[in-house]
C-alpha cells in the first residue's frame, strides 16, 4: 500500500489526484479526450482499453488511501451517521430503479402504464425527499458532497423532461449512476469493505421495518 | 383446477345492478342494513353531518357511482353486491370529501365505523381503530398514502401493545400517521422533521418526538380525540393531493388538476398477533398460469407497504384458506381477469380490504384464464384470441436455453435480468473489455459489484454476481444495459488473483464457457445452445383457436429437415422458402466454389454433377421432413462474392485469376439470381433435377409434397421464360429417367421495382408469386440495409421520417404499394394465382395485417415467428368486420 501513494503529490486539490478520484469513483471514463487521461495513464493509474478507460489497482488503491477520514476521528463518526440513513435509502432506491425497469412480475417494464409509471415517479420522489436531509448533512462534514445533491436534481430533471434513461441508465449520469458514485465515495472514505455494507444495509433496514 | 365447478351464473347476472342483493350479511352479525339505516342511534341519513357518510355496499343504492365513491368505495359495493366479505368502512363521496375535515362529520363517521364493526374506539379489550385512505374515480398513482392507525393516544397505546402481543409495527405505523398530519394538517414545517427523525430511528422514540414537534411548531397540538383526530387526517390527505408533487403526478398522467377525490374510513379491528393481520393474494400461479391463489400474509398491524421478506406463505392462515378461494374464483369469474385481493384476518376469518383486476397479470396467468374461461363456456373461442396479442406470443417464446437434461447446473441464483446467454467468464472489467473487442462473447463474474465491474458489464453478453439481489446496483445495471444476469448466486468464490471462479467445489478458470438464463436463475457449465421457447400448452389451445379464425396462411423460411421439424412443431403449414444457397455455405462450399471456377466445360460437368448429388440428399431429407404440405425451393440467389475464395486463397494461381475476374464492385446488385443461371446455363437445371429426383424418391414412400419451385431476382419476363424452361427440361429429364412425372409449380419471387411493375407479364409465365420484401424494400428505396440501420435509420426516426425500420414493418405507402398493384396485376392475368410474402416481414404482426388485408394467401417467416405469425393472422381477421380494434383487455 505504502508504494502506491509513490509519485503522488500529498495535495488533495492536485489535478492529478482530482482525475483519479473521479475516474475511480465512476469506475470508468468513456469518450474523453486523450490529454486527460494520458497523464493518468503515464502515471501507472490508468489504463485505456479502446474508448473506455479504467483505473489500475493502483489508482483503486491510492484513492482508497486518499478519501480515507482518519479511523476514530469525529469526522468519521459523523459520516458514519449520514451513512446509516443513507443506507435504508440506497435500498429504496434500487427497489425503484428495478420497478422502472421490471414489472412485479418480473417482466420488462415497457412503459405502456402510465399509472404504474406514475406511482414509480411517485416512490422516486419518496427517495428524492428522504435523501436530501442526508446529503444536507454529508455537506457539513464531507467536503465536496454537496455536488451530488446537484447531479441527482439534474438527473431527475431530465427524467421529468422525458429522458427516460436519466434514472436507471449506466451510460450516462443519471440519477442511479449519480447514487452509485456517491455510494462508492462513502465506503471509500469510511473504509468499509462492500461485505461489511451489505449487511450493514440489511440490518438497518430490518430493524427499520420492525 | 377448473373453474367450472364453482360457476355461479346468479353472481355474474347479478353485477351491480341488483339492487335487491342483500348486503347485510357480511357485515357484523346483528347489525343488519335495515336497523343502521332506521335504528335510533343511527345518525340521520337525511339531514345532519352524517348526510355525506355511505356504507360500503350502499354507494350504488344512493345513485352514487364511481365519480363519487372513488375507484376503492364503487368496488367495494361490487364485492358486497358478489356476496363477499368485506371489511366494514364507510366512504365519504368525492364531492363532499372536505366535509370530513369538520369534527361534527367526523364525529358521526366515527361512531357509523363503531356501529358497523360491533367495537367501540377506546375499548381494551377488542379494540378498534380507523384507517383513512382515498382514492380516485379511476387507479392513480400519486395519491396520499393512507394514515393506517387513527384513534391512538400515548394513554391508550400499552392497551393496545397487550392486545396485539407486540409493539413495534404499532409505533412505526403510529409515527408515519402523526408525521404526515404534522406535516400537512399542522404546518409544522418538513425540514424540521426530517432533521429531528434523522435523529431518532427508534419507533417509539420518534411518536414522542413527533408529538412534542407538533406542539412546539404546529398550529396546534395533536389531538386525542379520534375524531379529532380523523378530521385533522383528512385534512392532511387533501391537502397532500393538492400539493406540487401530487399535481406533478396528475400532469404526467394526464388527469385533471382539479380531480377530487373520495375519503374511505374502514374500520381497524385490533387482535392478538397470531390470529390477526392482513395479506395479498393473485388468483394464479406466476409461473405456471394456473388457478392457484399466491401471495403472502403479515401477522400483526397491517402497514401501508408491507415490508418484504416478512410474509408468510398463505397456507399458514390458521383459518385456512378456502374462503379467499372461494373470492378469487367468484371475482375471476366476474371481471373475467387474474384479480389480486388485499384482505383482513381477524380471529383467524379473512374480510376483504380491496380487490381489482390484477394489474398486467403474468402473461401466462391471462392466457390460461382465456383457455379456462373458453373451455368453460365462459367465452368464446374468438373473444379467448382476441385477448391474447401477438406481442404476448412472442413474450412467451422469449428465448431460452435449450436444456437436455445432461447439462452441469453449476448453481443457481437469482432472475434478475432477462434472457439466455452463452460465453467465456471474465472476471474483470478489464479482461472482459479485452476479449469482446476481440469479438469473443463473454461473461462477467464478480463476487460484488462496483463502479468499476460496469465498463465489463457493459462490453459482456451477461453478468452472474455472487452478491446481491435483483435490486442490486448489478442487477439495475445490468438490466438498464439490456444484459441477461443472474445475481446473489451464493456458494460462488471469486479469486481474481488466480484467476478462478469455484461453485462449490467445482473450478472454472476465466475462459471457461458458461451458460446462464436470466429468468430462471440457472447457471450451467459449457456452452448451451439458445433457443425459442416451446409454446406451453394453454397457448398451443389458443393457437389452434386462432388457426381456426384466420384466412392467411403462415409459413416457415426454412433450409434444413431439422428446422422444417422446428417450424411444423410451431405450426407452420409448410414452408415458404428454401434457400438453395444456404445449403452450400459451410462444408459444401467448395462444390459450388469448384462450379463458379472451373477452368474447363468437363471440370465444371463434373462438379455439377457432385453439387447435385449433394442437394439431392438434401431436398430428400426435407422432403420427407414436410409430408404432404407444400414447400417453395428457390433456385440458387447469392451475391457471387460469398462463394468466391477470400484474394490469395485460392487453390492455384489460375483459379486465383478466374476468382479475381468474377469479383464485383457491387456483389447485391451484380451476378446474382436468375442472372447467375443465366450466365452457367447447367446450373438451375442441376438444381431442379436434383429436387424432382428427390420428389420421386420420397414419393416412393407414400409422401407427395407440393412442390413450388421459384426463380429469383427476376426483372424481364424473358430472364423468368428462360429459367422456367431449364426447369422444365430437367422435369422431363427426370421424368425419362425415373418415369415419375414430378407435379410442381413453377413461379417467381417479386423482389425489384420492375418485376412488380411488370406483375401481368411476369404471372403469364408464373404460377405463383413470392413477394421477397427485405430485397423489394431495399431497392424501393435504393437502401443497402446494412448500411443504413448502421447509420441512417437511426437519425430517420429522431427527424420523424420513419416510425419504423421499413426493414421490420413493412411500408405500407410505397413498398406496399408495388406489392398491391403487383398482385392486382398479376390477377388481372391469373386470378387464381397464388401469392405470398417471404421476407423478414412475415413474422411482423402488422406488415401480416397489411397481407391479409390484400387477400394474400400466406406469410412465410422464420420458424420462432411463426407462432407469432398465426395469432396476428388471427387477430387480422378478427378486426376485418368494421371493428376499430382487437386489443386485449
Amino acid at each position: 500500500m505504502q508504494s502506491a501513494a509513490v509519485g503522488l503529490p500529498d495535495a488533495s486539490d492536485d489535478p492529478l489526484t482530482e482525475a483519479v478520484v473521479d475516474l475511480v469513483l465512476r469506475g470508468m471514463w468513456r469518450g474523453r479526450p486523450e490529454s486527460e487521461h494520458r497523464p493518468l495513464v503515464d502515471a501507472g493509474l490508468a489504463m485505456a482499453k479502446g474508448p473506455v478507460v479504467l483505473p489500475t489497482e493502483r489508482a483503486k488503491a491510492t484513492v482508497a488511501q486518499t478519501l480515507r477520514v482518519p479511523a476514530g476521528s469525529e469526522q468519521e463518526q459523523r459520516i458514519t451517521a449520514a451513512y446509516e440513513a443513507f443506507l435504508p435509502v440506497n435500498r429504496q432506491i434500487r427497489d425503484v430503479c428495478t420497478a422502472w425497469q421490471c414489472r412485479p412480475d418480473g417482466a420488462p417494464n415497457d412503459h405502456s402504464d402510465d399509472v404504474y409509471d406514475a406511482g414509480v415517479r411517485e416512490s422516486l420522489e419518496d427517495v428524492h425527499e428522504a435523501i436530501q436531509p442526508v446529503l444536507r448533512r454529508l455537506e457539513q462534514v464531507l467536503a465536496g458532497s454537496g455536488r451530488y445533491l446537484t447531479a441527482l436534481e439534474d438527473a431527475l430533471d431530465r427524467f421529468d423532461d422525458g429522458a427516460s434513461e436519466w434514472l436507471a441508465s449506466p451510460l450516462c449520469d443519471s440519477y442511479h449512476t449519480v447514487w452509485m458514485r456517491l455510494h462508492q465515495e462513502l465506503l471509500l472514505v469510511l473504509g468499509i469493505s462492500r461485505a461489511e455494507d451489505a449487511a450493514r444495509e440489511e440490518e438497518l433496514v430490518t430493524r427499520s421495518r420492525g | 383446477m377448473s373453474v367450472t365447478d364453482h360457476q355461479e351464473p346468479g353472481v355474474r347476472v347479478a353485477d351491480h345492478q341488483e339492487p335487491g342483493v342483500p348486503v347485510a350479511d357480511h357485515q357484523e352479525p346483528g347489525v343488519p342494513v335495515a336497523d343502521r339505516e332506521a335504528g335510533p342511534s343511527a345518525p340521520s341519513a337525511t339531514a345532519g353531518p352524517g348526510r355525506v357518510l355511505v356504507p360500503y355496499g350502499q354507494g350504488r343504492i344512493r345513485g352514487l357511482d364511481a365519480a363519487e365513491l372513488g375507484s376503492h368505495g364503487a368496488a367495494v359495493d361490487g364485492l358486497l353486491a358478489l356476496g363477499l366479505p368485506v371489511v366494514p368502512g364507510l366512504t365519504v363521496p368525492a364531492g363532499a370529501a372536505a366535509s370530513l375535515c369538520a369534527t361534527d362529520t367526523a364525529e358521526a363517521a366515527v361512531e357509523l365505523v363503531e356501529q358497523l364493526s360491533g367495537r367501540r374506539m377506546g375499548d381494551p379489550v377488542r379494540p378498534l381503530l380507523i384507517r383513512l385512505s382515498a382514492s380516485a374515480p379511476t387507479e392513480v398513482a400519486g395519491l396520499p398514502p393512507d394514515l393506517p392507525c387513527l384513534g391512538l393516544s400515548p394513554a391508550r397505546a400499552d392497551d393496545l401493545t397487550a392486545v396485539i402481543g407486540r409493539a413495534d409495527a404499532l409505533y412505526e405505523v403510529w409515527a408515519g400517521t402523526v408525521r404526515m398530519i404534522a406535516e400537512y394538517a399542522l404546518d409544522v414545517p418538513a425540514a424540521v422533521l426530517d432533521d429531528a427523525l434523522l435523529d431518532t430511528p427508534e419507533p417509539r422514540e420518534r411518536v414522542e418526538l413527533l408529538l412534542s414537534l407538533a406542539a412546539e411548531h404546529g398550529s396546534r397540538p395533536f389531538p386525542d380525540d379520534p375524531a379529532q383526530q380523523l378530521a385533522l387526517a383528512a385534512r392532511a390527505l387533501l391537502n397532500r393531493w393538492d400539493s406540487p408533487r401530487a399535481r406533478r403526478s396528475r400532469r404526467a398522467q394526464k388527469l385533471p388538476a382539479e380531480l377530487a377525490v373520495a375519503l374511505h374510513v374502514q374500520a381497524l379491528r385490533i387482535g392478538p398477533a397470531d390470529h390477526s393481520g392482513y395479506g395479498t393474494a393473485v388468483s394464479r400461479d406466476p409461473e405456471s398460469g394456473r388457478f392457484s391463489p399466491r401471495g403472502a400474509f403479515f401477522p400483526g398491524v397491517r402497514r401501508s407497504a408491507p415490508p418484504p421478506h416478512t410474509g408468510e406463505p398463505l397456507e399458514r392462515l390458521a383459518g385456512g384458506t378456502a374462503l379467499l378461494e372461494h373470492s378469487l374464483l367468484t371475482l375471476e369469474r366476474h371481471l373475467r381477469t387474474p384479480v389480486t385481493v388485499d384482505f383482513e384476518v381477524r380471529d383467524d376469518e379473512i374480510s376483504l380490504l380491496a380487490a381489482a383486476p390484477q394489474p398486467r397479470p403474468p402473461l401466462r396467468a391471462a392466457v390460461c384464464l382465456a383457455a379456462d374461461l373458453a373451455r368453460d363456456g365462459a367465452l368464446g373461442h374468438e373473444e379467448a384470441v382476441r385477448r391474447i396479442s401477438p406481442a404476448q406470443v412472442q413474450e412467451l417464446l422469449h428465448p431460452q436455453l435449450r436444456l437436455t437434461g445432461g447439462e452441469e447446473l453449476l448453481v443457481r441464483g437469482l432472475p434478475a435480468s432477462p434472457g439466455a446467454a452463452t460465453g467465456a467468464v471474465v472476471l474483470s472489467s478489464e479482461r472482459a473489455l479485452e476479449l469482446a473487442a476481440d469479438g469473443t462473447r463473454v461473461v462477467l463474474v464478480a463476487a460484488e459489484t462496483n463502479p468499476a465491474d460496469v465498463p465489463g458489464m457493459l462490453a459482456s453478453a451477461a453478468v452472474l454476481t455472487a452478491t446481491g439481489g435483483i435490486a442490486s446496483h448489478a442487477a439495475v445495471v445490468a438490466r438498464g444495459a439490456g444484459k441477461p444476469a443472474v445475481c446473489g448466486a451464493e456458494g460462488l468464490r471469486v479469486d481474481r488473483a488466480a484467476g478462478t471462479v469455484r461453485f462449490g467445489e467445482r473450478v472454472l478458470r476465466e475462459g471457461d464457457p458458461v451458460s446462464l438464463d436470466g429468468r430462471t436463475g440457472a447457471v450451467y457449465a459449457g456452452t448451451l445452445s439458445v433457443s425459442v421457447a416451446g409454446p406451453p400448452p394453454e397457448l398451443t389451445t389458443l393457437l389452434e383457436w386462432a388457426d381456426d379464425v384466420r384466412r392467411l396462411g403462415v409459413r416457415v423460411n426454412a433450409d434444413t429437415a431439422a428446422e422444417v421439424d422446428t417450424a411444423l412443431a410451431l405450426g407452420a403449414e409448410g414452408v415458404g422458402l428454401c434457400r438453395t444457397e444456404h445449403q452450400f455455405l459451410g462444408a459444401r462450399l467448395p462444390l459450388i466454389r469448384r462450379v463458379l471456377l472451373a477452368a474447363d466445360p468437363s471440370a465444371r460437368d463434373e462438379a455439377l454433377v457432385a453439387l447435385e448429388r449433394a442437394q439431392h440428399e438434401d431436398f430428400r431429407a426435407l422432403l420427407t421432413a414436410l409430408g404432404n404440405r407444400p414447400v417453395t425451393v428457390r433456385l440458387l440467389d447469392a451475391p457471387l462474392h460469398e462463394f468466391l475464395p477470400a484474394p490469395g486463397e485460392a487453390l492455384d494461381a489460375a483459379e486465383e485469376q478466374r476468382a479475381a475476374a468474377l469479383r464485383e464492385a457491387n456483389p447485391m446488385l451484380g451476378l446474382r439470381g436468375v442472372r447467375l443461371a443465366l450466365l452457367h446455363e447447367r446450373l438451375y437445371p442441376a438444381q431442379a433435377e436434383a429436387l424432382f429426383t428427390a420428389w420421386a424418391d420420397v414419393s416412393a414412400t407414400g409422401v407427395r409434397p407440393q412442390l413450388e419451385v421459384m426463380i429469383p431476382l427476376v426483372s424481364l419476363p424473358e430472364e423468368l421464360a428462360a429459367a422456367a424452361a431449364y426447369v422444365r427440361g430437367a422435369a422431363d429429364a427426370v421424368a425419362a429417367r425415373t418415369g415419375v412425372e414430378v407435379p410442381y409449380r413453377l413461379g417467381t419471387m417479386i423482389e425489384t421495382p420492375r418485376a412488380a411493375l411488370l406483375a401481368g407479364e411476369l404471372a403469364e409465365h408464373a404460377e405463383f408469386f413470392s413477394f421477397g420484401t427485405n430485397d423489394l424494400t431495399q431497392l424501393t428505396y435504393g437502401f443497402s440495409r446494412d448500411d443504413v440501420e448502421r447509420q441512417v435509420l437511426a437519425s430517420y426516426r429522431e427527424r420523424g421520417f420513419l416510425t419504423a425500420s421499413p426493414f421490420a414493418r413493412l411500408d405500407p405507402r410505397g413498398v406496399g404499394a408495388l406489392i398491391a398493384l403487383a398482385t392486382e396485376r398479376a390477377r388481372e392475368v391469373r386470378p387464381g394465382i397464388k401469392l405470398g410474402v417471404c421476407g423478414e416481414h412475415g413474422g411482423d404482426p402488422e406488415s401480416i395485417a397489411f397481407c391479409d388485408g390484400l387477400g394474400l394467401d400466406y406469410v412465410s417467416c422464420s420458424a420462432h415467428r411463426v407462432p407469432v405469425a398465426r395469432m396476428a393472422a388471427a387477430h387480422s381477421a378478427l378486426r376485418e368486420p368494421g371493428e376499430n380494434s382487437g386489443s386485449t383487455r
